[in-house]
């Protein structure tokens, strides 16, 4: 249990520095450390302090349960990754089936997130959030059975171990930029962020405020951060490695995931929602089923 | 002050910026301050900043939007230009309490937001009276106001009436005034929108909110005033084509922030705000990244084109322009203006009449305008009835280009997507203030006010002074 | 079942300090909000209406198309389990399970599925 609030908590402040160095590189500004890693601490003191607010008739429980789901389906996530041999909150037999149908409620709690305010800006987005999600469910799943499939084996555990002499991302190369795609999608980031964007004035958290609004701000991070430490025992060996303890290269190649997330999303401008749907479909989808059927054959 | 006050207190002052007359300018500045967080809503707001001169129109947007900011709240004036005295008509006391700060004054700002945050200073209360929109409690058999099925008005209001689909079905349609001060739209842009989903059915431009009411004084100043002076007033050429530059960029810089790529805008911003005659090589670096930008082609191809004889089928002649010379038209004023003979000038143009072209056409704009400046020298331009502006040919006797492109909206956007029509309204680069202008029908007058404005010319340089003037 | 009871704690702790964190600290100072502060934000207009609405999930074809691939693909977490016993035929009876369900997806995409804008 400490496990999974200590990898969410420190994850999601890590995606804040992060964030923090990404835009101020790409703004080509003076990277001032200390402003980098104290700002999300103050930014979140601050909303705590600010107060909650609420519009006409919304559908309060809704609106509360919302960011509880999302971040405690990105918590169930985590708490299936094993972060050494046996180092596992809930190391259960079908830990990617539980991974895709977390990251399926996911959608549940951002399409919630928007209706539940009556107010039309976060109505557009959960809209818009649907069609976006289901459109990377699809690949996001297939990749990770391409993963079990020389694992012989849908616990995250054996995924990790089948690994031993070489990853996944050189043995299936298609498998972790599809499921980075996903991943950004699902946690709505960058160039996938059509529930939350700048045009909608702010999407589903258009009408959140304060604690409220941190809340929404953490669950999204957690999601982010779930799907790195699943991307990194999926697909770039997990605990394994020399030297370092296993949670060691654990959070490292977390971090090193992250990075490449955060990265994109200050690179990639905000896709069109139809355009997307197309080539998820189109082009993601028979990728995927490609990186299925040669990782099956490979590992016969 | 306990620890979490301590930590809040020194975060970055989270903003929401009410962009009245003659502050487009200095809001878009804002977002290049240190501290400073320009939120898209309110709700994520602690600091309403009101920049510029309100106006009688924007005075209840602006008071809602206070309303919606939560607890704890502050609002602070920034007064821009000539104006630092000037809230004539007292506007600015509907507000419970105004700080007034200069513009770009983030000291000032954050003692402000310091003061709130660390319980000195007290929270905003409401503007509005607390009415609410309609009579409902104890209404109808169920006690909330609602009558029948879907009748009477519910909690206050009225549900969504019915309207056709191009489906073939009858679906609810939210009747919504979008703006003046939504993020996603310029600023000052009413848009009365019919959405059916996330599907612009019908979109009309509103009341201008800069200059609605009669005895409202001028607008300005605007971010073209470089070149409504340069109508009366000798002007080197190097200054307009440095002016050109920068307006484009600031435009770039808006529109990747739109596109999900702020912390890019910032740095476009930053280059347009302090643009010199040496930036020449940074403009075309910038110009040849964008418009090679596989992502941002995705994000506009195909979006807002203006065929079919758009462009001439509005109210208001659009001579000139980007827009225009992103169908393919080759009119420019710079053509025929004797100022720019032998400096080897050559109207840019674009195929493809969409957001993408718009875009690469502005792009290849900004640089060219860099290459002109250099070759112009010492060249002066003299005063001359015609002039080509950043969005198209600028008259003494006619309206100013933004209105033409007002005019556009209607037909553009019926129909499309919101992001897509937000992208198509960015993509036109219409400024809400300028098109006020036109629309009182005394371009002349107006336009020797503006060249009236000692401090016209500075603001075009975002209050840096001397970056402009050499 | 331990690690699922497990894994059922660890979303129902979380679900509740989010909860617990979005509720506790406004609910110690709370103010009660006015009816405009209560005005959904529409960049300063007033709405007339609920938001609420019958919108048209334009998207629905597309909603349908991927309704039938999940469920078919929960057959391929199983599949995945005993692939590598079963061996070339089990990668032969997927390629055509798949491949079937594949020209579903281009007979969608040619009746414009994927086209609602």
């Amino acid at each position: 249990m400490l496990l999974v609030g200590a990898t969410l908590g420190l994850g999601a402040y890590a995606v804040a520095v992060l964030d923090g160095v990404g835009a101020r590189v790409a703004a080509g500004g003076r990277l001032r450390l200390m402003d980098i890693a104290a700002g999300p601490l103050r930014r979140a003191a601050l909303l705590a302090r600010t107060s909650r607010s609420t519009t006409e008739r919304p559908d309060l429980q809704a609106w509360a349960l919302a960011p509880a789901i999302v971040a405690g389906m990105a918590a169930a996530a985590v708490a299936a990754v094993p972060f050494g041999p046996g180092i596992a909150v809930a190391d259960v037999d079908d830990g990617i089936v539980l991974f895709g149908a977390a990251m399926a409620v996911v959608m549940v709690g951002v399409y919630l997130h928007g209706w539940s305010a009556n107010s039309p800006m976060p109505l557009v987005g959960g809209y818009r959030f649907i069609a976006l999600a289901l459109s990377y469910e699809m690949p996001l799943a297939l990749v990770l059975i391409a993963a079990a499939l020389p694992a012989e084996s849908l616990a995250v555990g054996a995924i990790v171990e089948s690994q031993h002499d070489l990853w996944n991302v050189v043995r299936q190369p298609l498998g972790l930029p599809l499921y980075l795609v996903a991943g950004t999608g699902l946690a709505f980031w960058g160039p996938l962020n059509g529930a939350d964007g700048p045009d909608l004035a702010g999407g589903t958290s258009a009408e959140v405020s304060g604690p409220a609004l941190l809340a929404w701000e953490l669950a999204r991070r957690f999601v982010l951060v779930a799907v790195a430490v699943v991307g990194a025992a999926v697909f770039l060996g997990g605990w394994q490695g020399p030297i370092l303890p296993g949670p060691a290269w654990m959070a490292l190649k977390t971090l090193a995931l992250l990075a490449v997330l955060v990265w994109a999303g200050h690179r990639l401008a905000r896709v069109r929602l139809e355009r997307f749907v197309v080539v998820a479909w189109a082009v993601l989808i028979p990728l995927a089923l490609v990186d299925v059927f040669v990782s099956g054959a490979l590992a016969l | 002050m306990g620890v979490i006050a301590r930590l809040a207190s020194g975060a970055d002052v989270p903003v929401f910026p009410v962009v009245a007359a003659g502050g487009r300018l200095a809001a878009e500045a804002l977002r290049l301050l240190p501290g400073v967080r320009v939120e898209d809503t309110p709700r994520a707001a602690t600091v309403l900043v009101v920049v510029g001169r309100l106006t009688r129109a924007l005075l209840h947007p602006a008071l809602v939007v206070h309303d919606q900011l939560p607890q704890p709240r502050a609002t602070v004036w920034m007064p821009i230009g000539v104006d630092e005295a000037g809230d004539p008509e007292g506007l600015l006391s509907a507000f419970p309490s105004v700080t007034t700060v200069g513009a770009g004054d983030t000291a000032g700002l954050r003692t402000v937001f310091a003061d709130l945050v660390s319980g000195v200073r007290a929270s905003d209360s409401p503007a509005l009276p607390d009415m609410e929109p309609a009579h409902w409690r104890g209404v109808g058999p169920y006690g909330h106001g609602g009558a029948g099925m879907t009748g009477g008005v519910p909690f206050g209001r009225p549900l969504p009436a019915r309207a056709p689909d191009p489906d073939g079905l009858e679906l609810d349609q939210l009747p919504l005034q979008l703006g003046p001060l939504h993020p996603g739209l310029p600023p000052g842009l009413v848009l009365h929108v019919g959405l059916q989903g996330d599907v612009v059915r019908h979109a009309e431009v509103g009341a201008n909110p800069y200059q609605s009411w009669p005895g409202d004084p001028a607008p300005g100043p605007l971010d073209t005033a470089t070149f409504v002076d340069a109508l009366r007033l000798p002007t080197p050429v190097a200054d307009l084509e440095l002016a050109r530059a920068r307006h484009h960029l600031r435009w770039v810089a808006q529109a990747l922030r739109l596109h999900g790529l702020e912390a890019l805008g910032l740095r476009v911003a930053a280059l347009g705000g302090s643009l010199s005659p040496t930036d020449r090589c940074t403009v075309q670096a910038v110009t040849r990244r964008l418009a090679g930008s596989r992502s941002l082609a995705w994000a506009t191809a195909g979006v807002g084109v203006t065929d079919g004889g758009l462009l001439d089928g509005i109210e208001t002649r659009l001579e000139t322009g980007p827009v225009r010379r992103a169908a393919g038209d080759t009119g420019d004023a710079r053509s025929d203006d004797p100022a720019y003979q032998g400096l080897g000038f050559e109207p840019v143009v674009h195929q493809g009449a969409d957001a993408w072209a718009r875009l690469r056409q502005r792009l290849a704009e900004a640089t060219q305008a860099m290459d002109l400046a250099e070759r112009a020298g010492m060249r002066v331009r003299d005063p001359g009835p015609a002039l080509e502006g950043p969005r198209g040919t600028i008259r003494l006797d006619a309206a100013m280009p933004s209105t033409a492109l007002c005019e556009l909206l209607p037909a553009l956007l019926a129909g499309s997507e919101w992001g897509d029509a937000v992208t198509t309204v960015a993509s036109l680069d219409l400024d809400v203030e300028e098109a006020a202008l036109a629309r009182s029908g005394s371009a002349p007058a107006s336009g020797g006010r503006i060249a009236g404005t000692p401090t016209g010319s500075g603001h075009q340089n975002g209050g840096r002074p001397g970056a402009g003037a050499r | 079942m331990a690690p699922f009871g497990a894994a059922l704690a660890v979303v129902l702790a979380a679900g509740v300090a989010v909860l617990a964190g979005r509720w506790l600290p406004s609910s110690v100072s709370s103010v009660a909000m006015t009816a405009p502060e209560r005005v959904p934000f529409l960049g300063g207009g007033l709405p007339e209406v609920h938001a609420w609405s019958r919108y048209h999930v334009r998207y629905y074809s597309m909603a349908l198309l991927f309704l039938a691939f999940d469920m078919e693909m929960v057959f391929m977490y199983p599949w995945a389990v005993v692939f590598v016993e079963e061996g070339a035929i089990a990668l032969v009876e997927m390629l055509m399970f798949i491949t079937i369900l594949v020209l579903g997806i281009l007979y969608a995409w040619r009746e414009g599925a994927l086209r609602w804008a």
